[in-house]
C-alpha cells in the first residue's frame, strides 16, 4: 500500500502535468480572440464611421464592442463571435445616436450660438486641401465612396445594418439574422429594400 | 433591376468599401490596435470559467487535502493504532492525559491514594504478563 506522502506526490504530479495544459488553453483562446479582432476591427470601424459620421465616436464604439465581447462572450464558440460582435456594435451605435439626439434637443433649449454638436470636434486642418496631387482614379473612388456613405446614412437603420453586414462584412443570411436579432425573412426584406433605395439614389451618378 | 445589375452594384459597393478599409490612415490603425490590446487585456481578467486559475487552484487544494485525508485514513486503520498503543506505550501516558484534562485534580488524588490497588488491577486485566 502506498504511503500518504506517495499519494500526495502523485497528486502534485498530476496537477503539475495539468497546469501547462490549462495555461496552454488560455493562451490558445487568447490568440484566437486576437486573430478574430484583428481580422474584423478595420471593417467594423469603417461601418461605425459610416453610421456615426465621426472617427472618434466610431473608435469608441468599436473598442466598447471589443471589450464587451471579450468580457462577456469570449467563452462562446468562435463561430458565434462575429454576429455577437456586430450586435454589440450596432447597439453601441444606436445608443450613441440616441444620446446625440437628446443632446441636440437640449442644445436647442439653451441660449447661445446654435452649433451642431456633431461638428464640434472637427479639426479645421481636416478641411485643408492635400498638397500632394491626387490620382484621378483614387479621387473618383473617394468621391463615389463619399456618395455611398451619404446614401447609406439616409437609409433606415435596419436597412443600413442589413446591407453593411451582408455586403461589406460578407455574412450569410442566417449569420446576419443572428447579428440583427431578427428572422432571416426580415434580413432578406431589409437587404432588398436597401439595395433598391441605394440604386435609386446612386443610379444616375454611378 | 436585373440580377446581373444587382450583382454588379453589390460588387462595386463592396470593392469601394474594401478600398476605404485598406486605405485607413496609420493613426487610426494604431488606435484600433490599442483598442484591441485593451480588449484582450480585459479578456485576461475574464477568461471562461473552466480556464480560471481562481477556480482551479482552490479546487486542486481541496482535492489534494481530500486525497491526503483518505490516504491517511486508509493507511492507518484504527485496529493498528490500538495494537501500537498496547505494545509500545506505557499506561503512564494515559495517566498524563487524564491529569492534563480539566477537573482531573480529584481523580489524581484518588489514584495516588490507591495506587497499589490500581497497579494490581491493571496487571490482572492485562493478558500479557510482560505488559
Amino acid at each position: 500500500m502506498s504511503t500518504p506522502v506517495d499519494t500526495l506526490n502523485t497528486a502534485w504530479m498530476v496537477w503539475d502535468s495539468l497546469a501547462p495544459a490549462v495555461k496552454g488553453a488560455v493562451l490558445e483562446y487568447t490568440r484566437e480572440l486576437e486573430k478574430f479582432l484583428a481580422e474584423i476591427e478595420r471593417r467594423a470601424f469603417r461601418m461605425a464611421q459610416v453610421a456615426l459620421r465621426d472617427s472618434d465616436d466610431a473608435l469608441d464604439v468599436v473598442q466598447d464592442a471589443m471589450i464587451k465581447l471579450t468580457r462577456n462572450y469570449a467563452s462562446r464558440p468562435s463561430a458565434e463571435w462575429r454576429p455577437l460582435f456586430y450586435r454589440i456594435l450596432e447597439n453601441g451605435i444606436r445608443d450613441l445616436q440616441r444620446r446625440r439626439t437628446v443632446r441636440k434637443r437640449i442644445m436647442t433649449w439653451l441660449p447661445g450660438p446654435k452649433e451642431d454638436p456633431d461638428n464640434e470636434a472637427q479639426d479645421p486642418l481636416e478641411n485643408v486641401a492635400d498638397a500632394a496631387p491626387a490620382i484621378p482614379e483614387k479621387l473618383m473612388q473617394a468621391e463615389a465612396m463619399q456618395q455611398l456613405e451619404e446614401s447609406l446614412r439616409a437609409l433606415p437603420a435596419r436597412q443600413r445594418e442589413a446591407f453593411m453586414l451582408r455586403n461589406f462584412e460578407g455574412m450569410d443570411v442566417a449569420e446576419t439574422a443572428r447579428a440583427m436579432a431578427c428572422s432571416e425573412g426580415s434580413v432578406k426584406t431589409h437587404y432588398s429594400r436597401a439595395v433598391h433605395a441605394l440604386r435609386e439614389q446612386l443610379g444616375e451618378v454611378w | 433591376m436585373s440580377e446581373q445589375q444587382r450583382d454588379a452594384f453589390e460588387m462595386r459597393t463592396r470593392a469601394l468599401f474594401q478600398d476605404s478599409v485598406d486605405n485607413l490612415d496609420f493613426a487610426t490603425r494604431s488606435r484600433l490596435t490599442q483598442a484591441r490590446n485593451a480588449a484582450l487585456e480585459a479578456a485576461r481578467g475574464h477568461s471562461p470559467w473552466y480556464l480560471r486559475w481562481t477556480l482551479w487552484t482552490p479546487a486542486a487544494g481541496v482535492t489534494a487535502a481530500a486525497v491526503l485525508g483518505v490516504a491517511l485514513w486508509l493507511g492507518s486503520p484504527s485496529g493498528q493504532q490500538v495494537g501500537i498503543l498496547a505494545e509500545g506505550q506505557s499506561n503512564f501516558e494515559d495517566l498524563e492525559l487524564v491529569a492534563s484534562s480539566e477537573g482531573s485534580g480529584d481523580v489524581m488524588e484518588m489514584l495516588q491514594d490507591d495506587i497499589d490497588f490500581y497497579d494490581f488491577a491493571d496487571k490482572a486485566s492485562s493478558p500479557d504478563p510482560a505488559a
